[in-house]
């Protein structure tokens, strides 16, 4: 069980290393349609992430931290 | 098959790296200074809430209360520029809540509802103002304000923030600062006020964002939080052996660090996959751990689906319990500081049409999540957002 556990976490971070890696090469304007498009969004819609993020921050004694607020509100935090 | 999506209403600018190009100034001339409204989004979500925890008093003496809430929470956000360097971004969210406040506490001699009942309700709302100054193409500053106004609360903040772009964009820096001051009515735990207190959080934290292929984009942000004052909110309580409730004690400084990686995906079936990782870690003992995968399906060039599961698992402070002796330094039975896993499950359907001159694209959201955590909480959330591009 040891093992498995051990060669899954090498491999998934062999797979990490190489999608890392192939940031070596700059990507051209012309070739970032995909990178556009709004499903790709790394934060997502900013009233969506806001409350999801205060959701999450009044339920879970895990805020903060991230360059989001750690108070403010609900006096609960 | 190939969708090319509609121009996205809810785009942020600052999750892609920009590269330096022509600006519109230089291409059409000098830009106009007056404020352009380019957005306008209206977000509608409703929780509701059912479960039990210690610190509530509405329940058996010794035992977990009620924390039956709903809330009801309309957003607002306003982009406009003014020229083409400066950019204002204004959000007002507004919370609508039937429980945890102690609204009834300045009315009366008796016990706070939230002590008692937890059925009363208040409405609590926030300002928040964010400029952005493009300094260059490859660098912008921006600055943050806001307040916060609740019926027994009051909270200020203000923050800098700067980010740099790098290797013709790929790269993108961030930098950011803020403060946020809380200044609150205390109580004590038969809900009896005894005038004010505060508490500051003072947050700083860097960023890095990198574009790894034409499909693939990753970033990477820490974050340390220090916090002085009132950390709770005064009023929980704690049972304590001899059948009786005391207050919570909690430490007067409390020391936070996050470690967020973010990826994103394009799939080549005109979908999308984003992947979330967040550690954390504070002073007070709690190690969290949260996970989060969303899967995307355009389904024609103006629509398309998602699904969205998230998994968190915290420790629990040092000095949580849900039985004290009296004489304890520190007490807390808190529900959201205990040891806990949470699960959300949700999906969601987004529309962007365009649209002819003076608007250019409505966009429209509809999403639900299932909230689930283990020590007897769970939510149901259900959000709309509708939205207006200029």
């Amino acid at each position: 069980m040891t093992r498995a556990r051990a060669f899954a976490a090498r491999a998934v971070a062999a797979a990490a290393a190489t999608w890392l890696l192939s940031a070596c090469a700059t990507v051209p304007q012309n070739r970032r349609a995909h990178l556009a498009d709004p499903m790709m969004g790394l934060t997502g819609d900013a009233l969506d992430t806001a409350r999801r993020q205060k959701l999450y921050d009044t339920r879970e004694g895990a805020a903060g931290g991230d360059g989001a607020t750690a108070g403010g509100g609900c006096g609960c935090q | 098959m190939c969708l090319e999506p509609s121009k996205p209403l809810g785009a942020q600018p600052a999750d892609l790296p920009v590269a330096a190009a022509p600006s519109d100034a230089e291409i059409l001339g000098r830009p106009d200074e007056a404020l352009h409204v380019e957005s306008v989004a209206t977000r509608v979500t409703s929780f509701d809430q059912y479960g039990h925890g210690y610190q509530s008093q509405a329940g058996p003496l010794l035992g977990a209360g009620s924390e039956r809430a709903t809330i009801f929470e309309p957003q607002l956000e306003i982009v406009a520029s003014q020229g083409d360097r400066l950019r204002h971004v204004l959000t007002v969210p507004v919370d609508v809540v039937t429980a945890a406040s102690p609204d009834a506490i300045d009315h009366g001699p008796a016990s706070a509802d939230v002590v008692s009942g937890a059925s009363r309700f208040v409405v609590s709302g926030t300002i928040d103002w964010a400029a952005t100054y493009r300094a260059s193409a490859e660098s912008d500053v921006s600055m943050r304000a806001g307040l916060h106004l609740e019926e027994p609360f009051r909270s200020w903040h203000g923050g800098l923030a700067t980010s740099r772009a790098f290797a013709g964009g790929d790269t993108v820096v961030a930098l950011s600062a803020l403060e946020v001051f809380d200044w609150f009515d205390r109580f004590d735990v038969t809900g009896h006020r005894f005038g004010r207190t505060q508490r500051s959080s003072t947050t700083a934290s860097a960023g890095v964002t990198q574009v790894l292929t034409p499909t693939a984009v990753v970033a990477l942000n820490y974050g340390i939080t220090l916090q002085r004052g009132e950390l709770g909110n005064t009023w929980n309580s704690v049972p304590l052996a001899g059948a009786e409730r005391g207050p919570e004690l909690l430490p007067g400084e409390r020391l936070r660090h996050a470690l967020v990686v973010r990826a994103s995906q394009f799939l080549p079936w005109n979908g999308a996959m984003k992947l979330y990782y967040r550690f954390y870690s504070d002073d007070w003992g709690l190690v969290a751990h949260s996970v989060e995968a969303q899967l995307m399906q355009r389904l024609t060039p103006s629509v398309y689906v998602g699904a969205l599961y998230r998994f968190h698992t915290q420790t629990g402070v040092d000095f949580f319990t849900t039985l004290a002796t009296p004489d304890r330094a520190l007490r807390t039975a808190d529900s959201d500081l205990a040891p806990l896993d949470s699960h959300t499950i949700g999906g969601r359907v987004v529309v962007d049409v365009p649209l002819a001159a003076p608007v250019r694209a409505l966009h429209f959201e509809l999403g639900y999540e299932r909230y689930v955590r283990t020590n007897d909480l769970r939510m149901d959330v259900v959000t709309c957002e509708t939205g207006y591009r200029f």
